[in-house]
């Protein structure tokens, strides 16, 4: 079966971004497809290669670059919704004129576009955070 | 098998990010050609209500978004009949021009009939 999921929690924020990525990871080990995760609203901070989180506290960074290299798992990061957060890949830091990028490797930018064409082309959509 | 979505608004208008985010999501699909069927839901029954001064708090009007959805070709918009009785929010108070309003009293059943639920 073709999955895609859509996060709308920020990391660390609460037990959604955790539960998306072991999912993630399930969806994966059992064999299914996972189409695309689309990282939304405050999810879009998944995409940010400065988080630096205790050691001894899950990464939540690195699983999903691995997920990303060892099985093609488009990671796309809605563009709109990262320009109001300060995620910035460095084309969009020196469009926008800002001092920094920070777009962590393996994620890419997207348009909601991207969101709208994994519901349509996935069997199942799920949804991590949001409330 | 149908692949068609339904657009679930629940949020607020101003109290969370995400009440925003999913018009623009909804925009952004009818853009496409894809424009999901739509249900305000819980306290997203409150984007409808008219009146809204969200520049007393240095907000965008998220009004707007909604009157531009029928140029999208979303003309009609499905609102939980319960969720505005529960909030004390009139019928006649939710109009969005262009917009046909279809109240819903058994939003389970609506749900079911979608092979997608985007959630905000």
């Amino acid at each position: 079966m073709k999955f895609s999921l859509v996060v709308y929690s920020a990391p660390h924020a609460g037990e959604a971004a955790a539960s998306a990525l072991r999912f993630a990871r399930a969806v994966v080990d059992q064999g299914h497809e996972l189409y695309r995760v689309f990282f939304y609203a405050d999810g879009v901070h998944h995409g940010s290669a400065l988080a630096a989180p205790p050691q001894d506290e899950q990464d939540l960074l690195t699983p999903w670059q691995e997920l990303r290299q060892a099985n093609d798992v488009d990671l796309v990061v809605c563009i709109a919704a990262a320009q109001r957060r300060g995620v910035l890949s460095h084309s969009e830091a020196e469009r926008l004129e800002r001092p920094a990028a920070n777009l962590a490797d393996g994620f890419e930018l997207g348009g909601l576009g991207q969101l709208a064409d994994a519901t349509a082309q996935s069997d199942r959509v799920v949804t991590f955070g949001g409330q | 098998m149908s692949t068609h979505t339904l657009a679930l608004c629940r949020q607020a208008p101003y109290g969370s990010a995400l009440a925003r985010e999913g018009l623009e999501a909804v925009l952004a699909a009818a853009a496409m050609d894809q424009a999901p069927d739509v249900l305000f839901l819980g306290d997203g029954v409150f984007q409808l209500t008219a009146d809204q001064a969200p520049q007393e708090i240095g907000q965008k009007s998220l009004y707007r978004n909604l009157q531009a959805l029928p140029m999208f070709g979303v003309e009609r918009i499905y609102v939980c009949r319960q969720s505005l009785a529960d909030r004390g929010i009139s019928t006649e108070s939710i109009a969005v021009p262009g917009i046909e309003v279809e109240l819903v009293t058994d939003p389970g059943a609506l749900l079911a009939r979608y092979q997608h639920v985007l959630s905000f």
